[in-house]
């Protein structure tokens, strides 16, 4: 069990020492609780989403060979034998590193199913409120010593499913910090995407001194309440104050600042929101958040929408998300090798399903669950390696079929995680962290 | 009153020995069932709340906001028996009830226009249907019946946001019948239909084909294939078939009729009827089984955070309901009302069961499907916003009357975009970090517990001859609708006397409103 307060604790803290002492009483606390804390150091994980669905023939399953494949020509990758779409020249010299899956095959194709499938492992039915991938592993994560939230969501368009994005049956202590990405600048001319965490600063006119004594104000109504009005909404308030103020005590936060970094690599990464968000993720990485997942939605890099969604006009459609995408992922891929990382994170990419290999009327692709791709980066994967293959017209899984909950193993045992621990789910069932009788694959691990 | 007993005879002569008249009978009949599964299930219930905890929980139930100071002054001091049935009359008359009902009724009709931001156009012209249809007391059943069979707006293009009607429900589910058959089925029936669209439904007992026949009923629509699939909330050029009684299943030979979900076939004998008209008809029937049930847990839910049958939309075997007798009751109360909402609201607020304290004294009042005490829940971002302006003494520049509008930018929007939650129990309602921070930090709070911006604090510095034993009461009520405990008088006095951190009355005095408007106590509903 990692997680910052369990239940046992929680009663212990409803006096709420922690909320109401001054800063320093209150992180020592924490302090303490580290001390006692296992010292394993664990892997971290960054999810890149591209909503609506991403082709993969115009990504890492080009058929340029056949009339379904279109316009779309493959090129070389720094690994002999396999080619990807000319779409992703940059990531093409990082294959070393990626293991692609081309044999994804599921049966959901709704946006709204399948979104909920991918981001938790499970199918949505019946009273079940399962977790999303960010809020499960990044408990088995946890960096207790971390002051910002273990998992931060970048940009999600969370309208196809909201709760394909919550905690689910694991509580708000497991909830996403969501950080959406600012335009900020003189003018228009030299605007920066920049993020911020929004009210991390205290009012101006309130001194440290007044603040402290607000919390111990505050911390004497909530030991009053709580102990008389027990439930979970007043837990859930009380762990995301702690949290907060947690983070604002903290200089964890100048991770979001991206102004320190090397302009030339903040221009490799791409001056847009998900090329910028993909250098947040590396930055939060190395501060101990868990998990960071960075939504791609459409071609000016930003999280609303649903761009990969290409019904009409794929083929452009798709090239200029790429060009976001490509530039992104490569130099992402490429820091973390050089900054030691890429072994203890693991990258995984991925939209909720495919699209259909045959091309229809407006020269789009529909949704298309039954052979497409995803990909995997770092930690335990074995790079340079295509697993699977579609049959030449794209519409079938020719050998090694992958399904949701085996891709959810192997994401499990990549990041040295025991991929049948559970958790107990609202309606007082074990819930593994990915579904029972799924296995990781090992061939892809290294 | 003749009216309902006259409906109770006709009820009472089908089906039920219990068909009370005054809702105190009713809501005697429901204690009564209550006492007994309590006593069967060894649950020990809470004791009856303080005036003051009913109070502020009546109106957020009721009226979608706290009351304001005064309304809990008059109603502490006032010494009558019937003060807790007086407020009830006093709430349901008042404009706010209509509003929350308004806001209520639409979260569950069209929930699609909160999360998807293409269909928030839709909900002022939504809104301002049913504000219309409730404040006139239109029973419920003409209500639904009305939405089921509107004759549609569509070519109203960019202007239907503005057009009063309650097309949006057909608007969000993008005129597709098989989006309507479900979102009827579940709005309406509490019957989910959705996983049957594709197979058997896996847990329950409908199937494909059942599916099908309810998505028949709205199979005359038909829309342009160039229509602008980005934005279907503004379809153009729709029509309907009238005369359209069947439809084809997807990606099958199969085509199947429009039968109700019971099994029952349409008499089509009378052919001035539309496939919608004949559906509204059987769906808002009083011997529909589903459709008052539905209508009475969803009121219920509404005051007590869960629904006797929880989730409120998901009636089905494998989810049975926790109270059944007292949903039979109170959907025969429903009916022979004549689908009268208040009356329904009246037999709730007069059972002991509602008026239950939400303070804990006994372990098996822990768990919620008991009823054994309010539990605590969190608020909607509607209750909440609006909870916060009363405290704070925030003018809303929002004229009930005219909820066309909507300004995205004033901080009654932007409170309910940082305040909207993916979880549907208040019961599991969470709080995140950013609404913590906001709340904290934030300019809005921040003026509002500032002496020199708030009106309410600045009411209160400002009053002469007000002691700092009345200006803390008044702070208290403001925000808690209470008065301090001789505990909180003495440590919040001292804090105020002393001049707290600041060494200055006035700042100690908004760092006990920010400590007050902070707290579980104020955010959350009990």
């Amino acid at each position: 069990m990692h997680r910052t307060i369990n239940r046992r604790d929680f009663g212990k803290y409803t006096g709420l020492s922690l909320l109401g002492a001054s800063a320093s009483g209150w992180l020592s606390t924490i302090a303490a609780q580290a001390g006692q804390s296992d010292t394993k150091k664990h892997r971290k994980c960054i999810l890149l989403w591209m909503s609506g669905g991403p082709s993969q023939m115009e990504t890492f399953d080009p058929k340029e060979e056949h009339e379904n494949g279109g316009p779309t020509k493959s090129i070389e990758t720094s690994v002999p034998g396999i080619r990807i779409s000319e779409n992703l020249p940059q990531t093409a010299q990082v294959m070393d590193h990626l293991a692609v899956i081309r044999s994804m095959s599921t049966k959901e194709g709704d946006h709204s199913r399948a979104t909920y499938f991918m981001h938790t492992g499970y199918l949505p039915q019946g009273p079940i409120r399962y977790p999303t991938v960010g809020s499960f592993l990044s408990k088995e994560l946890l960096n207790k010593e971390c002051d910002l939230p273990s998992f931060v969501s970048v940009n999600p368009f969370q309208a196809f499913s909201p709760a394909a994005y919550g905690p689910g049956f694991l509580g708000p202590a497991w909830s996403p910090l969501v950080v959406a990405s600012q335009m900020t600048g003189p003018d228009a001319d030299a605007q920066q995407v920049s993020f911020e965490v929004s009210n991390l600063k205290r009012s101006d006119r309130v001194s440290s001194a007044q603040s402290d004594a607000r919390l111990q104000l505050l911390t004497s109504l909530e030991h009053d309440f709580l102990k008389q009005y027990p439930g979970g909404p007043g837990r859930s308030h009380v762990q995301s104050y702690q949290q907060a103020i947690r983070m604002m005590e903290s200089g964890a936060v100048a991770a979001f600042n991206l102004d320190t970094e090397d302009e030339m690599l903040r221009d490799s990464y791409g001056r847009n929101p998900f090329g910028q968000g993909c250098l947040l993720a590396r930055r939060l990485i190395e501060t101990g958040v868990s998990f960071v997942e960075v939504n791609l939605s459409n071609a000016d890099g930003a999280g609303g929408g649903a761009g990969w969604d290409t019904h009409q006009d794929n083929f452009e459609a798709v090239g200029s998300l790429c060009g976001v995408l490509d530039p992104s992922y490569a130099t992402l891929i490429g820091d973390l090798k050089q900054r030691g990382l890429l072994d203890d994170t693991l990258v995984v990419w991925m939209g909720e399903f495919g699209r259909t290999p045959k091309i229809n009327d407006n020269t789009g692709r529909d949704h298309w669950p039954k052979s497409w791709s995803t990909v995997l980066a770092g930690a335990g994967v074995k790079g340079g390696q295509a697993y699977g293959s579609t049959s030449d017209d794209g519409m079938e899984v020719k050998n090694a079929p992958m399904t949701v909950q085996n891709l959810m193993a192997t994401v499990c045992q990549a990041l040295n995680l025991d991929h049948e621990a559970t958790n107990i789910s609202n309606v007082g069932r074990p819930i593994p962290l990915s579904d029972h009788g799924s296995e990781p694959t090992r061939s892809l691990l290294s | 009153m003749r009216y309902v007993l006259f409906g109770a005879i006709v009820v009472a002569a089908g089906t039920s020995l219990w068909a009370a008249d005054a809702p105190h009978e009713t809501a005697a009949e429901i204690d009564r069932l209550f006492q007994v599964a309590w006593e069967r299930e060894q649950v020990t219930p809470a004791d009856t709340a303080d005036d003051a905890e009913y109070l502020r929980r009546l109106y957020l139930d009721l009226a979608g906001r706290i009351p304001a100071v005064s309304e809990v002054r008059d109603f502490l001091d006032d010494e009558s028996k019937d003060k807790r049935s007086h407020a009830v009359e006093l709430l349901l008359d008042s404009p706010s009830s209509v509003r929350h009902f308004t806001t209520a009724l639409r979260n569950a009709l069209i929930p699609q226009a909160n999360s998807q931001p293409q269909f928030r156009a839709l909900i002022p012209g939504f809104e301002a249907w049913l504000w219309q249809h409730i404040s006139e007391g239109r029973p419920y059943d003409q209500i639904v019946h009305d939405i089921i069979t509107t004759e549609l707006n569509t070519n109203a293009g960019a202007a239907l946001s503005s057009t009063t009607s309650p097309d949006a429900f057909f608007l969000v589910r993008e005129l597709k019948p098989e989006n309507l058959a479900s979102g009827t089925a579940r709005a309406f029936l509490g019957v989910r239909l959705d996983c049957a669209q594709c197979h058997d439904h896996p847990f329950d007992k409908w199937s494909q084909d059942q599916f099908w026949n309810m998505a028949a009923f709205y199979s005359g629509f038909s829309r342009p294939d160039d229509d602008d699939a980005d934005n279907p909330a503004m379809m153009q050029d729709m029509t309907e078939k009238t005369d359209a009684r069947t439809i084809n299943i997807p990606g099958t030979e199969n085509v199947v009729p429009a039968v109700y979900l019971t099994g029952l076939e349409p008499d089509w004998t009378d052919d001035s009827k539309t496939p919608r008209q004949m559906l509204a008809d059987w769906v808002v029937d009083s011997e529909n089984p589903y459709f008052a049930k539905m209508a009475v847990n969803r009121l219920w839910a509404q005051f007590f955070g869960r629904g006797i049958v929880d989730p409120v939309d998901d009636f089905s075997d494998g989810n049975p309901p926790s109270h059944p007798q007292v949903l039979d009751l109170l959907a025969q109360e429903f009916v022979s009302s004549g689908f009268d909402v208040n009356h329904v609201v009246r037999v709730i607020t007069a059972t002991n069961v509602y008026q239950l304290s939400g303070r804990q004294t006994h372990a098996s009042q822990a768990e919620p499907s008991h009823f054994a005490r309010a539990a605590l829940r969190g608020l909607t971002p509607e209750q909440f916003f609006d909870s916060v302006a009363e405290a704070v003494g925030y003018y809303q520049p929002y004229r009930s009357d005219n909820p066309f509008v909507v300004d995205m930018n004033s901080p009654r929007a932007r409170f309910l975009d940082l305040f909207r939650n993916n979880v549907e129990s208040p019961l599991e309602r969470e709080t995140t970090i950013l609404q913590a921070l906001a709340m904290m930090n934030g300019d809005f709070i921040d003026n509002a517990t500032s002496v020199d911006d708030s009106q309410t604090l600045r009411a209160i510095a400002e009053f002469p001859g007000m002691s700092d034993e009345q200006k803390l009461e008044t702070l208290f009520l403001a925000a808690l609708s209470r008065r301090p405990s001789a505990n909180e008088q003495r440590r919040f006095g001292e804090y105020l006397s002393s001049g707290g951190a600041a060494k200055n009355s006035r700042a100690a005095l908004s760092d006990i409103f920010w400590a007050l408007l902070n707290s579980s106590e104020f955010l959350l509903n009990h």
